[in-house]
């Protein structure tokens, strides 16, 4: 596997205290974002988790074997959030929120990079 | 004439969680955070994992009174005997949270049960993904605080003389129970005994018993005074 450790901003990063005021991006997606209990509920499937579950675990191990998010410290950061900003969020979108919200505090990724990138990505996923 | 096809129901809308996710993902591959390789064993491995390992290692357990004595002092020596090497669970690496197992032996007098206050560190090469409840902090709070009465709420009443021991996960060991084998059981082989050994009895919530498999459909009670949604209508509410 490549080693990407030199290129990893929070790399060895010590753990922090996280920022539980809001961002703006995650509060538009909080506001029109429709969680997996609702469409499941709606377009009548029985899975309880939604797809993109296993890949968001994948994201957050994988982050952690290359040293840019230490396991303990993003779940010190999810616990905080959880109880506080994003308490009325179910699972699993309430972890993913919270990852998000670590990685842009923490610098992993921009807020304004972030939401260009989802633009893209909605476009792609509903091109078809 | 061919049977007419009915495709399962599916949802057909994108939400922004979906977005989100994919959208955090490309750009920490982009800016070099991790590889998709990495992301893709990850990915193979969350699929690949489930508990009827550990399931497999308490049914050898109470069969083969040699390979108990085993699981009980070497955890991950005896893991590999059910095609788990903790030592390299995923098979590309050894994340630094998969160190060691030990498992807890149950007797008529000392019940385990397992918690991780600090996080959610759990077995998963060999238990698979932990419950949700399992993560929530009300469960890590008060399991340490009040065992008794949160297994109570678990369905498990033990008698009073049943000392409960909870074993608190940690970065460096994970913890599995090896539950009593029930009555009724006699004459059962390794597969049958395996099948009645589900996840909850080896978090330590719940025992096993002979007419209760892992795979067994669970009832639906209907709720007796169910609530009447009405989505259409703004309700006045008198709090």
């Amino acid at each position: 596997m490549a080693d990407t450790k030199a290129k990893n901003p929070g790399a060895g990063a010590s753990r922090q205290e996280p920022d539980p005021s809001p961002i703006t991006l995650l509060e538009k997606i909080r506001s029109r974002g429709r969680a997996w209990e609702d469409l499941a509920v709606q377009y009548g499937v029985t899975n309880p988790d939604p797809p993109w579950k296993v890949s968001m675990f994948s994201t957050c191990e994988a982050l952690a074997i290359r040293d840019c998010l230490e396991t303990l410290d993003r779940r010190a950061s999810e616990d905080d959030l959880s109880e506080t900003l994003y308490r009325d969020i179910p699972q699993p979108e309430r972890q993913l929120m919270a990852l998000a919200h670590t990685m842009i505090r923490r610098g992993l990724v921009d807020e304004d990079e972030l939401e260009r990138r989802m633009r893209q990505v909605h476009e792609r996923l509903t091109s078809a | 004439m061919a049977e007419k096809h009915k495709a399962a129901p599916m949802v057909d809308e994108v939400s922004d969680f979906e977005i989100l996710e994919a959208a955090v993902r490309e750009l920490a591959i982009e800016k070099g955070l991790f590889t998709a390789d990495d992301h893709r064993r990850f990915t193979e491995f969350a699929h690949s994992i489930g508990p009827l390992p550990a399931a497999r290692l308490v049914a050898k357990a109470w069969l083969d009174p040699k390979f108990k004595k085993l699981a009980l002092e070497d955890g991950v020596k005896a893991s590999l005997q059910v095609g788990i090497d903790w030592l390299n669970p995923t098979g590309f690496g050894t994340p630094s949270d998969y160190t060691d197992l030990r498992v807890l032996e149950d007797t008529a007098k000392v019940k385990h049960v397992v918690v991780c206050t600090l996080c959610s560190c759990y077995p998963r090469p060999i238990l698979g993904h932990s419950p949700e409840w399992y993560r929530t902090p009300n469960y890590r709070r008060r399991l340490v605080r009040w065992p008794r009465q949160v297994l109570a709420e678990f369905g498990l009443q033990l008698p009073a003389d049943v000392e409960i021991r909870v074993e608190d996960s940690n970065q460096k060991c994970r913890f599995m129970v090896l539950p009593m084998r029930p009555a009724g059981t006699d004459g059962w082989s390794e597969e049958q005994l395996a099948s009645i050994v589900t996840r909850d009895c080896m978090i330590g919530v719940a025992l096993p018993h002979p007419d209760r498999k892992q795979d067994d459909k669970r009832p639906i009670h209907p709720a007796v005074h169910p609530i009447q949604h009405d989505h259409g209508h703004d309700h006045a509410h008198g709090h």
